[in-house]
């Protein structure tokens, strides 16, 4: 009976993070080796594995995030396998080796606890609706895992004079050593409703990376549900 | 994403997956014919030394369940489960092989493939049909192989003979007239360091084309733990031909370690296997841990060793290596897919503008500006008549443009100076040199009296984006298509609408839901695109 379903057994684990397919995150769990997760995105789990959501260290660190904007996390401690999914997202597992990487909260999935983190007001930007304003910056020796709707596409901003603009619903991440800039295309066209329909990019300019998810719904599925 | 091989392509198992569970599905098929699917584990020599390694219909596993045969299942002729880290040190090669079973030859083959499944993904695929073959009548498709490391190589060797042929290019030898499946020898080379020369004496479990009893497959307990230790003398050989088939091992364990008994079946078909909790019955277990197998997994199902390695991966450690996969891919062209759901556009090249749905930007470099295109007063009169509206920006100057919507898929299309009609809210993007106009069909049957369509003419590039991955037909006489899924089309066809009228429809409650179809008529050439999602 279970036949055609043989494929899908989790292949025996290699690394702290793992991709089962490319839509799960597979984690291998260790007493002492605490993880932050999104609240809600825990498919399965084998082994014991507690639950705290919200713990204290985290409202200390995120208590910006009260305000409204950014993602709840969970730690999770024990012992076992834990599976991470977020909607059918594609799931990218980076191994951080001292250097860091800036998410917007919405597409963070999981990190190891014991990375330093904190939530940052992404500077130069004014305030707008619901999106990017409040970032996760996460450094250290370690596991992330980040989520995308489609299969991202990583830019190199190359470090020449011209800037990489993107939408901010699209965004997933970037170094955090970019410098960045909001841009404002808007017209006086865009007032009698003949706007390009991109009226706000973000631009980064430096040294780095960006990571782009094919997508510009940025919802918040895992939040919606509650 | 499956990597895909040709013919005579290599690669190291460890880039495909980092798993060594893997499962092999062969797919071949030809009209009225059969397939026997076979796996051979060869030694270092390539040749068949032990014979319980020659994984076929008769013999549906290895002595130690290394190796499995599944049969057929998820659209594979045959499959098999390979489990790499077990398999013993002395078989050194896979070999799966296709035999015509009765008459026939190999260039009858309709497409078929060899694919390696890991982790819940397709990690390999080597494609083949009948034209690579002529008159052989067993193919050699793909090999399991180790050199360092287990790699996987792309073989699509024809071959003359059938299956006793092959058996016997790998040195085994087929005994017609032992009608009863010879009885396998007990004490077997699966022990390491303990290989008697028992190989002397060839005692291939015939496999004749008759299907023979088929040895005994009974679960057979694993061969490594019961090894007699090395340096007592081996029970002596019994007589092949005169033996009991009896697979019971004659050294009771040596090792100490108890197995359960012999589990029915686990899910997934996986091999009993010790709980690799390293301890053994009675060693003092982790504290929580308890005594039941471990997590309520079903017992001798293999549990994960949560020993968790917390070195770099293999690709190497950090952000750039992480995200190396997701690379842009190099410039050159105009137009440049991504991947399935985002596509670049160089607007220096070419040197026009292009139009792309409001919105559809998701990042863009260099000096690029975004405008309104607005269609006109003619043409929003128009647009809002036929629903056949596009609110389009337009993208000017001199830099690349990433574009994509909603995880939609994305299919560049170009135009030489042909015709294609899409419907407008599936097209995402086109070069401005694109002349376009609003189609209409008409028919009888149709909510509001008739179908708009876009058609685009000229010389460029369109982008046309679906829900899902498409399907593109070929237009023949009966080609029709559900006028809310269909895609896009060539506008060579001759598009009718056929609605299904039938008296009782009208009559009775009980509507198909499939009352409005598009029928396609064309010369041969002619395509239509659909996607698996209606709006």
């Amino acid at each position: 009976m279970n036949q055609p379903l043989a494929g899908y057994a989790p292949a025996p684990v290699t690394a702290r993070m793992e991709n089962h397919g490319s839509h799960m995150l597979k984690v291998a769990m260790q007493t002492g080796n605490d993880l932050l997760a999104r609240v809600g995105s825990m498919v399965a789990y084998e082994g014991f594995i507690q639950y705290e959501p919200n713990p204290p260290a985290v409202r200390q660190i995120a208590r910006d995030w009260i305000t409204g904007e950014g993602a709840p996390l969970m730690k999770c401690s024990g012992d076992g396998l834990l599976y991470l999914a977020d909607y059918g997202a594609n799931v990218v597992v980076i191994n951080l080796n001292g250097d860091g990487i800036s998410v917007n909260a919405t597409n963070l999935l999981a990190f190891d606890a014991h990375l330093q983190w904190g939530v940052e007001r992404v500077k130069g930007l004014a305030k707008f609706a619901g999106q990017g304003l409040w970032n996760t910056k996460i450094s250290g020796q370690g596991w992330v895992a980040l989520t995308s709707r489609g299969k991202p596409i990583v830019v190199d901003c190359g470090g020449g004079e011209d800037e990489t603009y993107v939408d901010p619903d699209a965004l997933v991440a970037w170094s955090p050593n970019l410098k960045v800039k909001g841009k404002r295309s808007f017209k006086a066209q865009s007032l009698i409703g003949r706007g390009s329909g991109e009226a706000y990019q973000m631009a980064f300019s430096g040294q780095g990376i960006v990571v782009v998810q094919p997508s510009e719904d940025s919802t918040d599925r895992l939040r919606i549900r509650g | 994403m499956a990597r895909e091989f040709q013919r005579g392509h290599k690669a190291r198992i460890s880039d495909l997956t980092a798993g060594t569970d893997l499962y092999v599905g062969v797919q071949i098929s030809a009209p009225g014919l059969t397939f026997d699917i076979s796996c051979f584990g060869l030694d270092a020599d390539e040749r068949l030394s032990d014979d319980r390694y020659f994984i076929f219909f008769n013999q549906p596993k290895s002595p130690e369940e290394s190796i499995q045969l599944l049969g057929a299942q998820a659209g594979d002729t045959e499959s098999f489960r390979v489990t790499l880290d077990r398999i013993p040190s002395q078989i050194r090669k896979l070999a799966f092989t296709a035999t015509i079973d009765g008459a026939g030859q190999m260039s009858q083959i309709s497409p078929g493939y060899v694919r390696i499944v890991a982790g819940g993904e397709e990690v390999a695929r080597y494609s083949f049909n009948g034209s690579e073959f002529s008159t052989e009548r067993a193919v050699m498709l793909g090999d399991l192989y180790f050199k360092d490391v287990w790699r996987f190589a792309a073989v699509g060797q024809g071959f003359d003979g059938g299956l006793e042929a092959l058996l016997k290019n790998f040195g085994g030898e087929v005994l017609e007239e032992e009608a009863p499946a010879a009885p396998q020898q007990p004490q077997g080379g699966a022990a390491p360091g303990f290989a008697p020369p028992a190989f002397g004496v060839p005692a291939a479990p015939a496999p004749t084309p008759a299907p023979a009893p088929a040895p005994a497959p009974a679960v057979q307990p694993a061969a490594q733990g019961f090894a007699p230790p090395p340096g007592a003398t081996p029970p002596p050989a019994p007589n092949v031909h005169a033996a009991p088939t009896v697979i019971a091992p004659l050294a009771p364990p040596a090792g100490g370690t108890v197995h359960p008994p012999a589990p029915a079946p686990a899910p997934y078909g996986q091999p009993p296997q010790q709980p690799s909790y390293g301890g053994q019955p009675g060693a003092p277990m982790p504290p929580g841990y308890g005594q039941q197998p471990p997590y309520g997994q079903v017992p001798g199902q293999q549990a994960a060793p949560y020993g968790v390695p917390q070195g770099a991966p293999q690709g190497g450690a950090g952000v750039t290596a992480a995200l190396q996969a997701f690379k842009e891919t190099p410039t050159g062209q105009r137009w440049t897919q991504q991947n399935k759901k985002l596509i670049r556009v160089d607007l220096g090249i070419g040197g026009q503008p292009v139009l792309a749905r409001q919105g559809s930007m998701v990042l863009y470099q260099g000096k690029v500006d975004f405008s309104y295109k607005g269609a006109g007063f003619a043409g929003r009169l128009v647009g809002s008549a036929t629903g056949q509206e596009m609110q389009l920006m337009r993208c000017t100057g001199n830099g690349q443009v990433f574009l994509a919507e909603n995880s939609t898929h994305l299919h560049p299309v170009e135009l030489q100076g042909d015709a294609i009609c899409v419907s407008a809210e599936n097209v995402l993007a086109f070069d401005e040199s694109l002349q376009y106009e609003v189609r209409r069909i008409e028919g009888h049957g149709i909510p509001g009296g008739a179908l708009f369509t876009m058609q685009f003419q000229g010389t460029g590039t369109i982008v046309v984006k679906t829900h899902g991955t498409p399907v593109v037909l070929p237009v023949t006489p009966t080609t029709f298509a559900d006028c809310n899924a269909v895609v896009a089309w060539s506008a060579a066809s001759q598009v009718i609408v056929s609605s299904q009228v039938r008296m009782r429809r009208n009559a009775y409650p009980g509507d198909t839901g499939e009352s409005v179809n598009l029928q396609f008529r064309g010369a041969p050439g002619n395509f239509i695109v659909v996607q698996p999602y209606e709006v």
